[in-house]
Protein backbone atom coordinates (compact mmCIF):
# COMPACT_ATOMS: atom_id res chain seq x y z
CA UNK A 1 0.00 0.00 0.00
CA UNK A 2 1.22 3.47 -0.88
CA UNK A 3 2.34 5.52 2.16
CA UNK A 4 2.88 2.31 4.14
CA UNK A 5 5.07 -0.27 2.38
CA UNK A 6 7.90 2.19 1.87
CA UNK A 7 8.12 2.59 5.64
CA UNK A 8 8.24 -1.12 6.44
CA UNK A 9 11.31 -1.98 4.36
CA UNK A 10 13.38 -4.46 6.39
CA UNK A 11 16.65 -3.66 4.60
CA UNK A 12 16.32 0.05 5.33
CA UNK A 13 15.28 -0.76 8.89
CA UNK A 14 18.50 -2.71 9.48
CA UNK A 15 20.51 0.15 7.99
CA UNK A 16 18.93 2.67 10.39
CA UNK A 17 19.46 0.24 13.30
CA UNK A 18 23.16 0.06 12.40
CA UNK A 19 23.30 3.84 12.31
CA UNK A 20 21.68 3.93 15.77
CA UNK A 21 24.34 1.52 17.08
CA UNK A 22 27.07 3.86 15.86
CA UNK A 23 25.52 6.87 17.62
CA UNK A 24 25.25 5.48 21.17
CA UNK A 25 28.00 6.17 23.63
CA UNK A 26 29.07 2.95 25.37
CA UNK A 27 28.30 3.07 29.08
CA UNK A 28 25.65 5.77 28.73
CA UNK A 29 22.02 4.83 29.31
CA UNK A 30 19.47 6.57 27.10
CA UNK A 31 15.83 6.86 28.14
CA UNK A 32 13.52 8.03 25.37
CA UNK A 33 9.78 8.49 25.85
CA UNK A 34 7.32 7.78 23.06
CA UNK A 35 4.48 10.08 23.99
CA UNK A 36 1.78 8.56 21.83
CA UNK A 37 0.00 5.25 22.39
CA UNK A 38 0.05 4.65 18.65
CA UNK A 39 3.84 4.57 18.82
CA UNK A 40 3.77 2.16 21.77
CA UNK A 41 1.58 -0.16 19.73
CA UNK A 42 3.87 -0.02 16.67
CA UNK A 43 7.02 -0.54 18.75
CA UNK A 44 5.75 -3.85 20.15
CA UNK A 45 3.93 -4.95 17.04
CA UNK A 46 7.10 -4.65 14.95
CA UNK A 47 9.61 -5.51 17.68
CA UNK A 48 11.43 -2.22 17.21
CA UNK A 49 12.99 -2.38 20.66
CA UNK A 50 14.74 -5.61 19.63
CA UNK A 51 16.66 -3.63 17.00
CA UNK A 52 17.97 -1.18 19.57
CA UNK A 53 21.14 -1.42 21.66
CA UNK A 54 20.43 -2.47 25.26
CA UNK A 55 21.36 0.95 26.60
CA UNK A 56 18.59 2.64 24.61
CA UNK A 57 15.40 2.26 26.64
CA UNK A 58 11.96 3.24 25.40
CA UNK A 59 9.57 4.58 28.04
CA UNK A 60 5.87 4.64 27.30
CA UNK A 61 4.17 7.98 27.78
CA UNK A 62 0.66 9.11 28.68
CA UNK A 63 -0.63 9.45 25.10
CA UNK A 64 -3.29 6.77 25.06
CA UNK A 65 -6.68 8.50 25.22
CA UNK A 66 -8.41 5.66 27.03
CA UNK A 67 -5.62 4.94 29.53
CA UNK A 68 -5.71 8.39 31.08
CA UNK A 69 -9.44 8.42 31.88
CA UNK A 70 -9.94 8.15 35.67
CA UNK A 71 -12.47 5.79 37.22
CA UNK A 72 -14.66 8.63 38.47
CA UNK A 73 -15.18 9.86 34.94
CA UNK A 74 -16.37 6.38 33.87
CA UNK A 75 -18.79 6.41 36.82
CA UNK A 76 -20.07 9.81 35.68
CA UNK A 77 -20.65 8.43 32.18
CA UNK A 78 -22.55 5.44 33.55
CA UNK A 79 -24.73 7.73 35.69
CA UNK A 80 -25.70 9.76 32.59
CA UNK A 81 -26.29 6.56 30.59
CA UNK A 82 -28.83 5.44 33.21
CA UNK A 83 -30.84 8.68 32.91
CA UNK A 84 -34.35 8.24 31.57
CA UNK A 85 -34.55 8.38 27.76
CA UNK A 86 -30.80 8.60 27.16
CA UNK A 87 -28.90 6.84 24.40
CA UNK A 88 -25.25 6.99 25.50
CA UNK A 89 -22.65 6.67 22.74
CA UNK A 90 -18.89 6.22 22.93
CA UNK A 91 -15.88 4.69 21.17
CA UNK A 92 -15.55 0.92 21.55
CA UNK A 93 -12.46 0.92 23.78
CA UNK A 94 -14.13 3.24 26.25
CA UNK A 95 -16.88 0.70 26.91
CA UNK A 96 -14.46 -1.71 28.57
CA UNK A 97 -12.76 0.77 30.92
CA UNK A 98 -13.58 -0.25 34.49
CA UNK A 99 -15.34 2.25 36.74
CA UNK A 100 -15.70 1.74 40.48
CA UNK A 101 -18.76 -0.48 39.92
CA UNK A 102 -18.26 -2.01 36.49
CA UNK A 103 -17.76 -0.66 32.97
CA UNK A 104 -20.10 0.91 30.43
CA UNK A 105 -20.34 -2.56 28.90
CA UNK A 106 -21.62 -3.89 32.26
CA UNK A 107 -24.08 -1.00 32.43
CA UNK A 108 -25.28 -1.91 28.92
CA UNK A 109 -25.79 -5.50 30.05
CA UNK A 110 -27.79 -4.16 32.98
CA UNK A 111 -30.19 -2.41 30.60
CA UNK A 112 -28.76 1.04 29.83
CA UNK A 113 -28.92 1.99 26.14
CA UNK A 114 -25.21 2.35 25.39
CA UNK A 115 -24.01 2.13 21.82
CA UNK A 116 -20.56 1.99 20.28
CA UNK A 117 -19.83 4.54 17.56
CA UNK A 118 -16.83 5.14 15.33
CA UNK A 119 -17.18 8.90 15.26
CA UNK A 120 -19.20 11.71 16.84
CA UNK A 121 -20.86 12.07 13.44
CA UNK A 122 -22.33 8.57 13.97
CA UNK A 123 -23.69 9.72 17.34
CA UNK A 124 -25.31 12.74 15.69
CA UNK A 125 -26.89 10.43 13.12
CA UNK A 126 -28.39 8.34 15.95
CA UNK A 127 -29.80 11.55 17.44
CA UNK A 128 -31.47 12.45 14.16
CA UNK A 129 -32.91 8.94 13.87
CA UNK A 130 -34.27 9.07 17.45
CA UNK A 131 -35.79 12.54 17.92
CA UNK A 132 -37.68 11.47 21.05
CA UNK A 133 -34.51 10.34 22.85
CA UNK A 134 -31.55 12.27 24.30
CA UNK A 135 -28.33 11.16 22.63
CA UNK A 136 -25.11 11.81 24.54
CA UNK A 137 -21.64 11.37 23.03
CA UNK A 138 -18.87 10.60 25.52
CA UNK A 139 -15.99 12.49 23.91
CA UNK A 140 -12.49 11.33 24.76
CA UNK A 141 -9.09 11.78 23.21
CA UNK A 142 -6.38 14.31 22.56
CA UNK A 143 -6.19 16.94 19.83
CA UNK A 144 -6.65 14.20 17.22
CA UNK A 145 -10.31 13.56 18.09
CA UNK A 146 -11.22 16.94 19.62
CA UNK A 147 -11.64 18.65 16.19
CA UNK A 148 -14.05 15.88 15.21
CA UNK A 149 -16.20 16.54 18.29
CA UNK A 150 -16.04 20.29 17.69
CA UNK A 151 -17.14 19.99 14.06
CA UNK A 152 -20.00 17.67 15.04
CA UNK A 153 -21.21 20.16 17.64
CA UNK A 154 -21.15 22.92 15.02
CA UNK A 155 -23.07 20.65 12.66
CA UNK A 156 -25.65 19.83 15.37
CA UNK A 157 -26.13 23.56 15.93
CA UNK A 158 -26.40 24.31 12.19
CA UNK A 159 -28.88 21.49 11.60
CA UNK A 160 -30.92 22.37 14.69
CA UNK A 161 -30.52 18.96 16.34
CA UNK A 162 -31.59 19.60 19.92
CA UNK A 163 -31.55 16.07 21.33
CA UNK A 164 -27.76 15.74 21.00
CA UNK A 165 -25.18 16.62 23.63
CA UNK A 166 -21.54 15.91 24.44
CA UNK A 167 -19.96 14.81 27.71
CA UNK A 168 -16.55 16.28 27.07
CA UNK A 169 -13.50 14.46 28.44
CA UNK A 170 -11.04 15.68 25.83
CA UNK A 171 -7.52 16.35 27.04
CA UNK A 172 -4.52 18.20 25.67
CA UNK A 173 -1.04 16.78 25.31
CA UNK A 174 1.27 19.54 26.50
CA UNK A 175 0.27 19.86 30.21
CA UNK A 176 0.92 16.17 31.06
CA UNK A 177 4.30 16.38 29.30
CA UNK A 178 5.21 19.36 31.43
CA UNK A 179 4.01 17.47 34.54
CA UNK A 180 6.18 14.49 33.59
CA UNK A 181 9.20 16.71 33.01
CA UNK A 182 8.69 18.20 36.47
CA UNK A 183 8.39 14.73 38.01
CA UNK A 184 11.37 13.97 40.25
CA UNK A 185 11.28 10.20 39.69
CA UNK A 186 11.72 10.30 35.93
CA UNK A 187 14.88 11.18 34.02
CA UNK A 188 14.42 11.29 30.27
CA UNK A 189 16.89 12.06 27.48
CA UNK A 190 14.46 12.83 24.68
CA UNK A 191 10.96 12.48 23.28
CA UNK A 192 9.45 10.79 20.25
CA UNK A 193 6.74 13.39 19.60
CA UNK A 194 3.14 12.43 18.75
CA UNK A 195 2.54 12.28 15.00
CA UNK A 196 -1.15 12.84 14.54
CA UNK A 197 -1.67 15.23 17.44
CA UNK A 198 0.98 17.34 15.73
CA UNK A 199 -1.04 17.25 12.50
CA UNK A 200 -3.51 19.40 14.40
CA UNK A 201 -1.38 21.44 16.85
CA UNK A 202 1.82 21.56 14.78
CA UNK A 203 5.34 21.31 16.15
CA UNK A 204 5.51 24.68 17.89
CA UNK A 205 3.76 23.64 21.15
CA UNK A 206 6.65 21.23 21.85
CA UNK A 207 9.35 23.89 21.62
CA UNK A 208 9.20 24.38 25.41
CA UNK A 209 10.76 20.94 25.90
CA UNK A 210 14.17 21.81 24.40
CA UNK A 211 13.89 25.47 25.51
CA UNK A 212 12.92 24.92 29.16
CA UNK A 213 14.10 21.38 29.87
CA UNK A 214 16.97 20.84 27.42
CA UNK A 215 15.55 17.66 25.84
CA UNK A 216 15.29 16.96 22.10
CA UNK A 217 11.91 16.16 20.52
CA UNK A 218 11.43 14.42 17.18
CA UNK A 219 7.85 14.21 15.87
CA UNK A 220 7.46 10.81 14.25
CA UNK A 221 5.15 8.77 12.06
CA UNK A 222 3.81 5.35 13.03
CA UNK A 223 5.52 2.94 10.65
CA UNK A 224 8.60 1.03 11.87
CA UNK A 225 11.02 3.08 9.77
CA UNK A 226 9.47 6.32 11.03
CA UNK A 227 10.07 5.33 14.64
CA UNK A 228 13.58 4.01 14.02
CA UNK A 229 14.53 7.16 12.15
CA UNK A 230 13.10 9.35 14.93
CA UNK A 231 15.23 7.46 17.48
CA UNK A 232 18.27 7.96 15.26
CA UNK A 233 17.51 11.69 14.97
CA UNK A 234 17.20 12.06 18.77
CA UNK A 235 20.48 10.18 19.34
CA UNK A 236 22.16 12.30 16.65
CA UNK A 237 21.05 15.47 18.42
CA UNK A 238 22.38 14.12 21.71
CA UNK A 239 25.68 13.09 20.09
CA UNK A 240 26.06 16.52 18.47
CA UNK A 241 25.12 18.35 21.66
CA UNK A 242 22.04 19.81 19.96
CA UNK A 243 18.56 20.18 21.37
CA UNK A 244 15.59 21.14 19.24
CA UNK A 245 12.21 20.07 17.85
CA UNK A 246 12.60 18.15 14.60
CA UNK A 247 9.86 16.84 12.35
CA UNK A 248 10.49 13.35 10.98
CA UNK A 249 6.84 13.09 9.84
CA UNK A 250 6.93 15.97 7.35
CA UNK A 251 4.88 14.04 4.83
CA UNK A 252 1.88 14.46 7.15
CA UNK A 253 2.68 17.07 9.81
CA UNK A 254 2.96 20.75 8.85
CA UNK A 255 5.05 22.72 11.37
CA UNK A 256 2.12 25.09 11.98
CA UNK A 257 -0.50 22.34 12.33
CA UNK A 258 -4.01 22.61 10.93
CA UNK A 259 -5.15 26.20 11.51
CA UNK A 260 -8.78 25.44 10.65
CA UNK A 261 -8.84 22.71 13.29
CA UNK A 262 -7.31 25.03 15.89
CA UNK A 263 -9.89 27.71 15.08
CA UNK A 264 -12.86 25.39 15.43
CA UNK A 265 -11.49 23.98 18.70
CA UNK A 266 -11.00 27.51 20.07
CA UNK A 267 -14.61 28.32 19.19
CA UNK A 268 -16.20 25.22 20.69
CA UNK A 269 -13.98 24.41 23.68
CA UNK A 270 -12.38 26.16 26.60
CA UNK A 271 -9.81 24.88 29.08
CA UNK A 272 -10.97 23.46 32.38
CA UNK A 273 -9.09 24.86 35.39
CA UNK A 274 -8.13 21.28 36.35
CA UNK A 275 -8.71 17.81 34.98
CA UNK A 276 -7.97 14.49 36.66
CA UNK A 277 -5.67 12.07 34.82
CA UNK A 278 -5.46 8.46 35.76
CA UNK A 279 -2.25 7.90 37.68
CA UNK A 280 -1.08 11.47 37.20
CA UNK A 281 -3.66 13.22 39.38
CA UNK A 282 -5.08 16.68 38.69
CA UNK A 283 -3.23 18.68 36.04
CA UNK A 284 -4.03 22.36 35.51
CA UNK A 285 -5.49 23.45 32.17
CA UNK A 286 -5.16 19.97 30.72
CA UNK A 287 -8.81 19.17 29.94
CA UNK A 288 -11.37 20.72 27.62
CA UNK A 289 -15.00 21.60 28.29
CA UNK A 290 -17.60 23.10 26.01
CA UNK A 291 -17.48 26.89 25.80
CA UNK A 292 -20.35 29.10 26.98
CA UNK A 293 -21.59 29.39 23.39
CA UNK A 294 -22.16 25.63 23.29
CA UNK A 295 -23.42 25.18 26.87
CA UNK A 296 -26.85 24.09 25.56
CA UNK A 297 -25.17 21.06 23.96
CA UNK A 298 -23.14 20.23 27.08
CA UNK A 299 -24.30 16.95 28.69
CA UNK A 300 -22.80 18.09 31.99
CA UNK A 301 -25.18 21.08 31.98
CA UNK A 302 -28.14 19.08 30.70
CA UNK A 303 -27.83 16.16 33.12
CA UNK A 304 -26.81 15.72 36.70
CA UNK A 305 -23.22 14.45 36.72
CA UNK A 306 -22.05 13.19 40.11
CA UNK A 307 -18.41 14.23 39.57
CA UNK A 308 -17.11 11.92 42.28
CA UNK A 309 -13.44 11.18 42.57
CA UNK A 310 -12.59 7.50 42.88
CA UNK A 311 -9.15 6.27 43.87
CA UNK A 312 -7.53 3.78 41.48
CA UNK A 313 -7.61 0.14 42.64
CA UNK A 314 -4.70 -0.56 45.01
CA UNK A 315 -3.41 -3.50 42.98
CA UNK A 316 -3.27 -1.47 39.78
CA UNK A 317 -0.05 0.35 38.91
CA UNK A 318 -1.28 2.14 35.78
CA UNK A 319 -0.05 5.44 37.18
CA UNK A 320 3.53 4.22 37.40
CA UNK A 321 3.27 2.66 33.94
CA UNK A 322 1.89 5.93 32.51
CA UNK A 323 4.79 7.84 34.05
CA UNK A 324 7.25 5.28 32.72
CA UNK A 325 8.47 4.48 36.23
CA UNK A 326 7.83 0.75 35.83
CA UNK A 327 7.46 -1.52 32.80
CA UNK A 328 4.01 -3.06 32.32
CA UNK A 329 5.18 -6.55 33.22
CA UNK A 330 6.55 -5.25 36.53
CA UNK A 331 2.98 -4.50 37.71
CA UNK A 332 1.79 -7.01 40.31
CA UNK A 333 -1.38 -7.92 38.44
CA UNK A 334 -0.05 -7.86 34.84
CA UNK A 335 -1.21 -10.90 32.88
CA UNK A 336 -2.75 -12.55 35.94
CA UNK A 337 -5.63 -10.65 37.50
CA UNK A 338 -5.40 -7.99 34.77
CA UNK A 339 -5.68 -9.07 31.12
CA UNK A 340 -7.20 -7.45 28.00
CA UNK A 341 -10.28 -9.67 28.47
CA UNK A 342 -10.73 -8.63 32.12
CA UNK A 343 -8.80 -5.40 32.64
CA UNK A 344 -8.33 -3.87 36.06
CA UNK A 345 -6.38 -0.90 34.80
CA UNK A 346 -6.96 1.27 31.74
CA UNK A 347 -3.52 0.52 30.23
CA UNK A 348 -4.73 -3.03 29.61
CA UNK A 349 -7.91 -1.89 27.82
CA UNK A 350 -6.91 -0.09 24.65
CA UNK A 351 -4.67 -1.61 22.03
CA UNK A 352 -2.64 1.59 22.42
CA UNK A 353 -2.19 0.98 26.14
CA UNK A 354 1.32 -0.05 27.11
CA UNK A 355 0.13 -3.10 29.10
CA UNK A 356 -2.11 -4.38 26.30
CA UNK A 357 0.70 -3.86 23.77
CA UNK A 358 3.11 -5.88 25.93
CA UNK A 359 0.50 -8.55 26.59
CA UNK A 360 -0.72 -8.91 23.00
CA UNK A 361 2.77 -9.17 21.55
CA UNK A 362 4.19 -11.56 24.14
CA UNK A 363 6.45 -9.05 25.89
CA UNK A 364 6.02 -10.49 29.35
CA UNK A 365 9.61 -9.78 30.34
CA UNK A 366 12.81 -9.32 28.53
CA UNK A 367 16.53 -9.12 29.04
CA UNK A 368 18.80 -7.80 26.35
CA UNK A 369 22.47 -8.24 25.95
CA UNK A 370 24.57 -5.16 26.55
CA UNK A 371 26.56 -4.26 23.45
CA UNK B 1 -17.78 -4.81 5.23
CA UNK B 2 -18.14 -2.56 8.24
CA UNK B 3 -15.45 -1.21 10.48
CA UNK B 4 -16.56 -3.61 13.20
CA UNK B 5 -15.45 -6.51 11.02
CA UNK B 6 -11.94 -5.15 10.96
CA UNK B 7 -11.60 -4.81 14.72
CA UNK B 8 -9.69 -7.79 16.00
CA UNK B 9 -8.41 -8.21 19.50
CA UNK B 10 -5.04 -6.91 18.39
CA UNK B 11 -6.03 -3.51 17.16
CA UNK B 12 -9.04 -1.48 16.22
CA UNK B 13 -8.38 1.28 13.77
CA UNK B 14 -10.83 3.78 15.15
CA UNK B 15 -11.63 2.70 18.69
CA UNK B 16 -7.93 2.93 19.39
CA UNK B 17 -7.91 6.56 18.21
CA UNK B 18 -5.63 5.63 15.37
CA UNK B 19 -5.35 7.69 12.20
CA UNK B 20 -6.29 5.81 9.07
CA UNK B 21 -5.63 6.60 5.39
CA UNK B 22 -8.81 6.61 3.28
CA UNK B 23 -9.46 7.62 -0.30
CA UNK B 24 -12.36 9.80 -1.35
CA UNK B 25 -15.07 8.04 -3.36
CA UNK B 26 -17.77 10.72 -3.56
CA UNK B 27 -18.05 14.29 -2.32
CA UNK B 28 -21.14 16.00 -0.87
CA UNK B 29 -19.86 19.55 -1.16
CA UNK B 30 -23.03 21.20 0.17
CA UNK B 31 -22.87 19.27 3.46
CA UNK B 32 -19.07 19.25 3.80
CA UNK B 33 -18.95 15.45 3.80
CA UNK B 34 -17.27 12.81 1.68
CA UNK B 35 -17.79 9.08 1.31
CA UNK B 36 -14.37 7.54 1.85
CA UNK B 37 -13.03 4.03 1.52
CA UNK B 38 -10.35 2.27 3.52
CA UNK B 39 -7.92 -0.11 1.86
CA UNK B 40 -9.88 -3.07 3.28
CA UNK B 41 -13.08 -1.90 1.59
CA UNK B 42 -14.75 -0.38 4.65
CA UNK B 43 -16.60 2.83 3.79
CA UNK B 44 -17.33 5.75 6.04
CA UNK B 45 -18.83 9.23 5.82
CA UNK B 46 -16.06 11.67 6.61
CA UNK B 47 -16.18 15.29 7.71
CA UNK B 48 -13.98 17.31 5.32
CA UNK B 49 -14.23 20.85 6.72
CA UNK B 50 -10.57 20.87 7.83
CA UNK B 51 -9.14 19.88 4.44
CA UNK B 52 -11.65 21.20 1.89
CA UNK B 53 -11.78 21.21 -1.08
CA UNK B 54 -11.47 17.46 -1.69
CA UNK B 55 -12.02 15.47 -4.87
CA UNK B 56 -12.59 11.77 -5.62
CA UNK B 57 -9.27 9.93 -5.50
CA UNK B 58 -7.71 12.19 -2.83
CA UNK B 59 -6.18 10.31 0.09
CA UNK B 60 -7.02 11.69 3.53
CA UNK B 61 -5.81 10.97 7.05
CA UNK B 62 -9.00 10.31 9.02
CA UNK B 63 -9.36 10.38 12.80
CA UNK B 64 -12.73 9.63 14.38
CA UNK B 65 -14.60 10.41 11.19
CA UNK B 66 -12.83 13.69 10.45
CA UNK B 67 -10.11 14.23 7.85
CA UNK B 68 -7.21 15.98 9.56
CA UNK B 69 -4.92 16.31 6.58
CA UNK B 70 -4.36 15.29 3.01
CA UNK B 71 -1.75 12.60 2.37
CA UNK B 72 0.54 13.26 -0.55
CA UNK B 73 2.09 10.39 -2.49
CA UNK B 74 5.62 9.59 -1.37
CA UNK B 75 8.03 10.74 -4.09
Amino acid sequence: MKFVDEFRDAELGRAVATQIMSLVEPGRHYKLMEVCGGHTHSIYKYGIDDLLPANVELVHGPGCPVCVIPMGRVDDGIAVAHEEGVIFTCFGDMMRVPGSDGSLLDAKAAGADIRMVYSPLDALRIAKQNPDRDVVFFAIGFETTAPSTALTLKRARAEGVRNFSVMCSHVTIVPPLRALLESPDLRLDGFIGPGHVSTVVGARPFEFIPADYGKPVVIAGFEPLDILQAIEMILKQLADGKCEVENQYKRVVPYEGNLRALEVMAEVFELRPHFEWRGLGFISHSGLKLSERYADLDAEVRFSVPGVRVADPKACQCGEVLKGVIKPWECKVFGTACTPERPIGTCMVSSEGACAAYYNFGRFAREREVV
Amino acid sequence: MTRADTCGSEHCITCGDDGVAMHVVRVDEARGLALCEHEDGARETVETALVDPVAPGDVLLVHAGTALTRLEPVA
